[in-house]
């Protein structure tokens, strides 16, 4: 089996500015990787681009054996997305269906024939049923499954997206700050979840983590970027604190001089 | 996201009118010059008049809808004689059975009222559903083809209910048929740029998020499109039905039938007590479906 993720020569840009450029990259299947860096550092734009959600300028972008870009064939491109898990800020539940419906989506790629035209009216296999109805009891909400998704708290959301992704399945998860906007209790149960999805034998996590402390829980190889490129690619052993605060200081450090002398005149104001 | 981003202004606040303040206030002068030269106009054509004694004609006219004919059908006299002159009887008549027999005609024409509004909005609906699916900006449908259905939809949406029945009654006779497919074709309209705006505010997030999983076009549109906007077309749908109700009292003016036909009869007959009866019958129907389908509606959200 080839890599999950190949990157070569890659630049991503919206007009003139290039977000995001990688000369290569390269993850093999059964990884557990995370992208940490600063905001603006092209974290969700390298997610979005494995995810094909964006176009590359330039370059091969290789996601599970397949060339993304337009002279991929339809019956591909939706096979890749079946095998491609996204948990991202951009993606909703539908609003209206119950919990239970929105994560039995998740399923409706796997599903062939009769199953699949039954599937029109939400009519659903019963072990498929009993399996959504498993995902979610794993979760802490066993109880909420009638409930409709417009009606669960973001906490709740978050983690019926994780089901959702565990009826799917993909052999490749790509999870933009999972846990952003979670209290303490849920941002644990959603860590461990999306482990657990990503624990069968080749199924490769990507996640872009902003809370430090979670690294352990989601990763060991941890991807540092800033300005659209990689500053680092290493084992987590390896990452030590300090380098890791090192790009976040990088920012920190040019945005330094700029903040007195914004806020001076203000001050000068207030006192006139 | 892209919410922020700058778009170029309307063209009314960008060149020739005045901004702000000023810009509304001459907003309110060419008005004020408009219903001006309206009323001049109209008062020197000398057509601003209210006949001979409309006081005498406001008094006969609240007497007459005073007695709504169907109280006639229990307390009116059971042997009306008819005289002429010189005190021959000439003709009698039991007004309990007359009455009664005309309820029962009022009753024949409310349910064909129903009919041609139901019918006909049930019709326009199935119409103007694929020319909506068109039209929505964010199905992103072939621009000729949404540029046709856009402007079927207008051109039904423009023309009077009263105008495609006439033109109808001329195509396929008197009758509820004409009727059924003049509140058709008018209400397409209506309920084209209706579900085209329901469509539209969709949650695209949930509908990227089901195709994200792989699934199919249809498992997209039926996970992620129907289960959205299917309440709202159902809103929508007793919404507009309603509407024809209202509009399908009419009708009968024109020759399609139902209750407008037995106003019109009263009204060249001068037989205001009946007209009387019909109105209120009208009212009632009006407002009992107004009330049933508010009541759905709320449901629904």
């Amino acid at each position: 089996m080839g890599p999950s993720v190949l990157l070569s020569g890659v630049q991503v840009a919206a007009g003139d500015r290039v977000l995001l450029d990688v000369p290569r990259l390269r993850i093999e299947p059964g990884e557990r990787v995370a992208i940490v860096g600063p905001n603006g550092a092209g974290k969700s734009t390298l997610l979005k681009l494995i995810g094909g959600l964006v176009q590359a300028r330039q370059g091969h972008v290789g996601v599970l054996g397949r060339a993304l870009g337009p002279g991929l064939a339809a019956a591909d491109r939706r096979a890749l997305r079946r095998d491609t898990g996204l948990l991202m800020q951009g993606l909703h539940l539908v609003p209206r269906l119950s919990a239970r419906e929105n994560v039995l989506i998740g399923a409706l790629a796997r599903l062939r024939g009769a199953h699949a035209v039954r599937s029109l009216f939400r009519w659903y296999p019963q072990d498929l049923v009993a399996e959504a109805d498993a995902a979610l009891a794993v979760l802490g909400l066993g109880d909420r499954g009638d409930t409709r998704a417009d009606r669960l708290s973001g906490g709740e959301r978050q983690k019926v997206a994780l089901a959702r992704l565990q009826l799917q399945q993909p052999r490749l998860l790509l999870a933009d700050e999972p846990t952003s906007a979670l209290d303490p209790a849920a941002t644990q149960a959603v860590c461990h979840a999306l482990s657990a999805v990503a624990a069968a034998p080749g199924r490769t996590l990507l996640t872009v983590v902003h809370d430090l402390e979670l690294l352990p829980l989601l990763a060991t190889r941890v991807i540092g970027m800033a300005d659209g490129r990689v500053r680092f690619d290493r084992p987590l052993g390896e990452a030590a604190p300090a380098l890791l605060q090192s790009l976040y200081q990088r920012q920190t450090a040019e945005a330094a001089p700029a903040a007195p002398s914004d806020s001076s005149p203000v001050i000068r104001f207030a006192s006139a | 996201m892209t919410g922020l981003v700058q778009r170029p202004l309307p063209a009314l606040a960008r060149g020739w009118w005045p901004n702000g303040r000023a810009g509304f206030a001459s907003l309110v002068a060419v008005y004020a010059l408009l219903v001006a030269l309206c009323l001049a106009t109209l008062v020197a054509a000398g057509d601003l008049s209210f006949g001979r004694n409309p006081w005498d004609n406001l008094l006969k006219t609240v007497g007459d809808f005073a007695r709504p004919s169907f109280l006639d059908a229990w307390f009116g006299p059971e042997r009306l004689e008819y005289r002429s002159d010189d005190g021959t009887v000439l003709r009698v008549e039991n007004r309990r059975e007359v009455e009664a027999s005309f309820l029962a005609a009022v009753a024949r024409a409310t349910w064909v009222t129903f009919q041609i509004a139901t019918l006909g909005s049930l019709l326009a609906a199935l119409m103007a559903l694929p020319l909506a699916m068109l039209v929505a900006r964010n199905l992103r449908a072939p621009r000729p083809l949404a540029w046709a259905a856009k402007g079927v939809l207008d051109v039904s949406r423009a023309v009077h209910t009263l105008v495609f029945g006439l033109i109808l009654v001329g195509i396929v006779g008197l009758g509820p048929t004409a009727g059924v497919l003049a509140i058709a074709l008018h209400s397409m309209g209506t309920y084209g740029k209706l579900f085209a705006e329901s469509i539209e505010s969709l949650d695209m997030a949930a509908v990227d998020a089901v195709r994200a999983t792989g699934a199919g076009e249809a498992q997209v549109f039926f996970h992620g499109v129907w289960p959205s906007v299917l309440p709202q077309f159902v809103s929508h749908h007793l919404y507009v039905w309603e509407f024809n109700i209202r509009d399908s009292t009419i009708l009968g003016l024109i020759g399609a039938g139902g209750l407008g036909l037995l106003i019109s009869e009263a009204v060249s007959l001068f037989q205001w007590s009946r007209l009387a009866t019909l109105l209120i019958v009208v009212v009632a129907l009006v407002m009992a479906f107004d009330a049933l389908s508010r009541r759905i509606r709320e449901k629904l959200l």
